[in-house]
């Protein structure tokens, strides 16, 4: 783990070296970034012009749990910039180099694709945090941040584990799949509460692909939704399950691993 | 110990067929027919410390299977596998670290960055002392003359440029066994030598086992001592390069010119207690087939042409390039 760490230092390093070539990227990269999360801040603003409540929350706590979701979701986007890896890696073959270097494959791939610039969006969510926080008049013990983070994190591994998987199925399909575009749809309903979904995207969205605990379960602690508590108990454990089961996924399709051409 | 140790090694793919027409799609998503194509049919072989192996085939041979089985990338269908005493795709992390592989064309280096930062990320990932680092590849980049690339960006490298480097990235962990494949692919050929030149240097100076495939069977004339030649999978030839000209060498020919007209039925008569055959070529010129491999018949067969005004005498003989490729083209009927 040390050295995973270690290595993550040094090709950070080395990608904000190549990135400094393109210094003028690299800031429009993280403005895109920062627009896009304006736009659905706006969204939310624009609704609640409209409704009081949804579904019994109000526009703050709303606004709360997006900047919450912004903070897992900008750790994941860092690390895990798993996207394209079907047509990079293994219709392309680059996977056979990666094979053969002493280090996880896994670990290998998101280090070779580490993208910082999606922590900007870390930024914004902590400044909505905060304002929604404030005008909610939430107070904060002292162990509060400690709780932040170990949600964050169980919350950061049910988006790696989910998307490992998706990208595992690379290993086994000859063709491109349209599976992570529909699960990318899915994800945005982790935003806002459950509740105000009908029964069926609930259950997919607590115990299929639980994003719930990428948004509104942790969140609901720190609002003091007492309702979901055993949910946002629950982030880290179920973290911990999504992810070591997208780590099964890769390393089963590793093995099937068959490459392509000659 | 081997360096290579393969016994009975097999690899297939199980694919979907595809049947034609939309209806046949249709039919596909339900009822899917499967074949099995054997990649690798059941090969044996076994490779010493400090060999130079050229692995040769047609395309679809098998070569790329059998490289990637051995680097630990794909797992063998069935078969004992041990490379430098390891399972390579059980043990794969541990494995990894004692082989180097350069594939002619895939690129080990980071395409953005400066040819030295590449080298650097590769002594963090196999964890190579700065020190050993050092001296270790001040040497391998003199060897290689890439002294004045280091600074530079890989992609504003020309091809053989990039080639030296990827050579020299395969080497920053100073691996015992390093595989190539198609490692002069599109090179030219005074960086072909250097290439050359390199691998050799490594073999002697550290005794690195190389096994190569290559379509450029002049690779394996200047760098191999032995060679495997692989065919629907199966192993054909495994040898020495002599032998495997001596075996599938076709006769010698001399060609001769004369100043005046000679007729074919002359030289018949003349040399009609040897084991040669006369053709001619025009009237001037005839050659002669020697059924008999030794020296000695070229110069028994020059003594009987004194009375001859011969002008010109040329021996013709089979360039290895030619037997391989009439072997690929008999395959395992002469084998």
């Amino acid at each position: 783990m040390w050295r995973l760490l270690s290595l993550f230092w040094v090709y950070l390093a080395q990608y904000l070296k190549a990135r400094m070539a393109y210094r003028y990227d690299f800031l429009v990269q993280g403005l895109t970034d920062v627009v896009w999360q304006l736009v659905n801040l706006v969204f939310i603003l624009v609704v609640f012009t409209h409704v009081p409540t949804l579904g019994g929350w109000s526009r703050d706590e709303i606004l709360f749990i997006y900047g919450y979701f912004l903070v897992p979701y900008g750790i994941f986007a860092c690390l895990f910039n798993l996207w394209d890896f079907q047509e990079r890696y293994i219709l392309r073959g680059e996977i056979d180099r990666v094979l053969t270097r002493p280090i996880h494959s896994l670990a290998q791939v998101c280090l070779e694709n580490l993208d910082p610039e999606a922590l900007f969006g870390v930024v914004t969510g902590l400044i909505i945090m905060g304002y929604a926080g404030y005008r909610l008049g939430l107070d904060l013990t002292w162990y509060d941040p400690l709780v932040f983070l170990l949600l964050v994190v169980g919350s950061v591994l049910v988006y790696a584990g989910i998307y490992v998987a998706i990208a595992a199925i690379g290993f086994f399909a000859d063709a491109k799949t349209g599976i992570a575009p529909m699960v990318w749809n899915l994800q945005n309903y982790g935003r806002y509460p459950v509740d105000i979904y009908n029964r069926l995207i609930r259950i997919v969205l607590t115990w299929i692909l639980p994003f719930a605990y990428v948004g509104l379960y942790p969140s609901s602690y720190f609002l003091g939704r007492e309702t979901y508590y055993v949910y946002a108990a629950a982030t880290p454990v179920v973290g911990a399950v999504v992810f070591a089961l997208g780590l099964w996924a890769w390393n089963a399709g590793v093995r099937r691993y068959r490459g392509v051409g000659s | 110990m081997y360096r290579i140790e393969a016994r009975n090694l097999t690899k297939t793919f199980k694919t979907h067929k595809s049947r034609p027409g939309l209806l046949g799609a249709l039919r596909d998503l339900f009822t899917r027919q499967y074949t099995t194509i054997t990649a690798v049919n059941g090969i044996d072989l076994l490779v010493e410390e400090g060999e130079m192996v050229g692995y040769i085939g047609a395309n679809g041979a098998g070569k790329s299977t059998t490289i990637k089985m051995l680097t630990g990338i794909l797992m063998p269908t069935a078969g004992f596998l041990r490379v430098n005493g390891m399972d390579p795709h059980r043990e794969r992390e541990r494995f990894v670290r004692t082989i180097g592989v350069v594939f002619g064309q895939r690129s080990q280096l980071w395409w953005d960055l400066a040819v030295q930062e590449s080298f650097r990320l590769l002594q963090h990932v196999y964890r190579v002392p700065d020190d050993v680092y050092r001296r270790h590849m001040g040497y391998v980049i003199e060897v290689l003359d890439i002294g004045d690339l280091l600074d530079r960006p890989v992609r504003k490298l020309s091809l053989g440029q990039r080639m030296r480097c990827e050579l020299a990235a395969a080497f920053v962990h100073n691996p015992p066994l390093l595989f190539l494949d198609e490692p002069t692919i599109g090179l030219d050929v005074l960086i072909k030598m250097k290439v050359r030149e390199f691998l050799r240097e490594m073999n002697r100076t550290y005794g690195t086992t190389i096994l190569l495939t290559t379509h450029d069977l002049s690779d394996i004339e200047a760098l191999c001592s032995r060679v495997v030649m692989l065919d629907k999978g199966r192993i054909l030839y495994d040898g020495s390069l002599e032998e495997l000209r001596r075996r599938w060498a076709e006769e010698k020919r001399v060609v001769v010119e004369f100043a005046r007209p000679v007729p074919v039925e002359d030289l018949n008569r003349h040399t009609a207690d040897l084991p040669v055959t006369w053709e001619q070529e025009h009237p001037y010129r005839s050659r002669a087939v020697l059924h008999q491999g030794d020296g000695a018949l070229v110069s028994s067969l020059l003594a009987r042409l004194q009375t001859y005004p011969v002008t010109d005498v040329r021996v013709e003989e089979t360039s290895t390039e030619e037997i391989v490729s009439r072997i690929y083209a008999e395959g395992m009927a002469r084998a």
